[in-house]
């Protein structure tokens, strides 16, 4: 007991030691039952624990199933899968900021803000149910730009052509990309497009429905710097005009504001305003070809 | 948002190539227009005689000028604030969120975008002749220095004056930086950097252009301005009345003739 009140006083004396066992971390989730629901905000209050990250306070707040006030409510459901920052599921904002759920370490955060925790889903993509979000957007983006190495075909290539160190290098950084997202979330010209289903109106039908509002809105950062990665890639180059087109059509790379948000919220870390001045350059090449060769 | 409906227009369908029209129009002609603008107003820090100079090189352009002004200057920066205006629209600034020197520069972009279109628009009522019958138009081409000190001195002109042309300078210094991303002119963080110092160097010479043309006004004395303009005016209608420079100038004339150089004594 005394001990216990000793310890708790010491990190109160100098205000910025990390919280001790038996301190309580509070937090404030954005909830919303379903898509095209109401949010609402629901407190939660879990015991501290040593080294804890966003996704370990959630198994608390989903094991108590209780909110700060008592009530029982629905477990907060959430996106996870690798815990180590390369799948990209999990991002949310977190204090208002997109980052990786699994790598928001719990200390850090109440560094940056002692009173209490803040989640909310990513506020580019529609939610699905918490914060839980469709992320679909990204993974269409890829494919408008044809963000691969076409290689599918029946019979044997043979082997590919080389790729020297300095190349490997230059791909490396671009090639690390999780289609997080969180380019997108930072991005001020990458705005939410939902769709939702039609009374009456098939799952297919209300894809390409989707699938056509999504081809006509940014295809942004992450989509950018795919298609500079895949047209300096000596295989993946055989079809760099056609990324080109796709770069250069509506909602392509001219939608691009420059205000490098992307660059600075990417988790890992990719040269992105790089890559969207060479995909800059790349394009204005292409135009003025174009221009010419028609 | 579940409205969302595919537009086809006109500009859906070129936005590529509007988006890098107007990046253009933002360097040329608008960009080099403000340049040669501030640089030319800076010239009365030479004196009045100086900057009559400048103004009547300009006004020799006779009634070209109106069409050149048009063609050059004011169409294309309607076609860029029009482009940037929608543009404005489409994004969704975030500074709250995310506080970061690029996205603090993209706000500024465009806030000072729109200080500049109404500074911009203002400022033509308020000197340039299309304004006169909304009781502007007081730059008199040729009562150049005494005309614009005339109506730049009041202190809230003034200061009005510095945050728009300010806003413009770093609107178009920044621009510059943005444009090199835009076209692909600088792709290395080294070159990104070496990008920056231009920027900023373009941004302060304009600035202090800018303000020393302010400073220049504010600090004229607007009756020695006005006698140094008539008697250039004097000069240059004794030289037509001669029937040109290649006549032998008449007696008194070549007293006169040295004040054709950019600045003439004061009385
Ligand atoms: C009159 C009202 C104006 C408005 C509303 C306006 C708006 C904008 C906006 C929103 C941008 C950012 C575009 C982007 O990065 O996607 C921009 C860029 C730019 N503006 Fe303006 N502008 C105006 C006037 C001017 C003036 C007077 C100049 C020149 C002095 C200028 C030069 C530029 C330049 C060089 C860029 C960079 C283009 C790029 O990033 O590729 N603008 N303008
Ligand atoms: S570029 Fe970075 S922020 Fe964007 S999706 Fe890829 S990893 Fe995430
Ligand atoms: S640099 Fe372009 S893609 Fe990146 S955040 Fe800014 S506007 Fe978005
Ligand atoms: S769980 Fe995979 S990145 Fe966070």
């Amino acid at each position: 007991m005394s001990r216990s009140h000793a310890s708790a006083g010491t990190s109160g004396a100098d205000g910025h030691a990390s919280p001790t066992a038996g301190t309580t971390v509070h937090v404030r989730v954005l909830r919303q039952d379903a898509p095209a629901q109401e949010s609402y905000w629901e407190r939660h209050d879990v015991p501290y624990e040593p080294n804890m990250n966003v996704i370990s306070v959630l198994q608390r707040i989903a094991a108590a199933a209780r909110a700060k006030d008592g009530r029982r409510v629905a477990p907060v459901a959430w996106d996870c899968n690798c815990l180590e920052e390369v799948c990209g599921s999990c991002t949310m904002l977190v204090n208002g900021r997109t980052r990786m759920a699994c790598t928001a370490l719990v200390d850090k955060l109440l560094e940056e803000n002692p009173e209490e925790i803040e989640l909310k889903p990513m506020s580019k993509f529609p939610v699905v149910r918490d914060l839980v979000v469709d992320r679909g957007r990204v993974f269409r983006a890829l494919e408008r730009v044809q963000a691969w190495v076409p290689v599918d075909g029946s019979y044997d290539h043979g082997p590919g052509p080389r790729i020297s160190p300095e190349q490997q290098e230059d791909a490396y950084p671009l090639s690390t990309c999780m289609s997080c997202g969180c380019c997108l979330e930072a991005c001020p010209q990458f705005t939410k497009i939902e769709v939702h289903q039609r009374s009456g109106e098939s799952v297919e039908q209300l894809a390409q429905r989707r699938d056509e509002a999504y081809d006509d809105g940014f295809v942004g950062a992450h989509a950018i710097s795919q298609a500079v990665l895949f047209n300096n890639h000596p295989t993946g180059k055989m079809i760099a005009d056609e990324r080109m087109t796709a770069l250069t059509a509506p909602g392509g790379i001219q939608m691009c504001g420059n205000a490098q948000n992307c660059v600075a919220v990417c988790p890992k870390q990719i040269p992105l305003t790089r890559s969207i001045a060479r995909a800059g350059r790349a394009a204005t090449v292409w135009a003025i070809k174009k221009l010419f060769d028609r | 948002m579940s409205q969302h409906e595919p537009s086809r227009s006109f500009f859906y369908r070129n936005q590529f190539l509007i988006y890098r029209l107007f990046s253009l129009s933002g360097l040329i002609p608008v960009g080099a227009f403000l340049v040669v603008h501030l640089l030319t107003n800076a010239s009365v820090l030479g004196g009045a005689g100086a900057f009559q100079s400048r103004v009547d090189m300009i006004h020799s352009l006779g009634p070209l000028l109106v069409p050149i002004e048009w063609a050059f200057i004011f169409l294309p920066m309607l076609f860029h604030a029009t482009v940037g205006f929608v543009i404005i629209a489409g994004g969704l600034p975030n500074v709250g969120s995310y506080p970061y020197v690029g996205n603090i520069r993209y706000t500024l972009q465009r806030a000072t975008g729109m200080i500049a279109f109404v500074f911009i628009i203002w400022h033509i009522m308020h000197l340039h002749w299309l304004g006169t019958p909304f009781g502007g138009g007081k730059f008199d081409p040729h009562h150049a220095t005494s005309s614009a000190a005339t109506a730049l001195q009041p202190l809230g002109i003034s200061l009005l004056y510095a945050i728009g042309v300010l806003s413009a300078v770093f609107h178009f210094a920044n621009g510059l930086w943005t444009l090199g991303i835009t076209w692909g002119l600088w792709t290395s963080p080294a070159a990104m950097r070496r990008a920056s110092y231009l920027s900023i160097g373009v941004g302060v010479l304009l600035g202090a252009a800018g303000l020393g043309a302010l400073g220049g006004m504010r600090s004229t004395n607007v009756e020695q301005a006005r006698a140094i303009e008539t008697r250039m005016e004097d000069v240059k209608h004794m030289l037509d009345g001669q029937g040109g420079a290649g006549n032998a100038p008449a007696a008194g004339t070549a007293l006169e003739l040295p004040q054709l150089k950019l600045t003439p004594p004061l009385p």
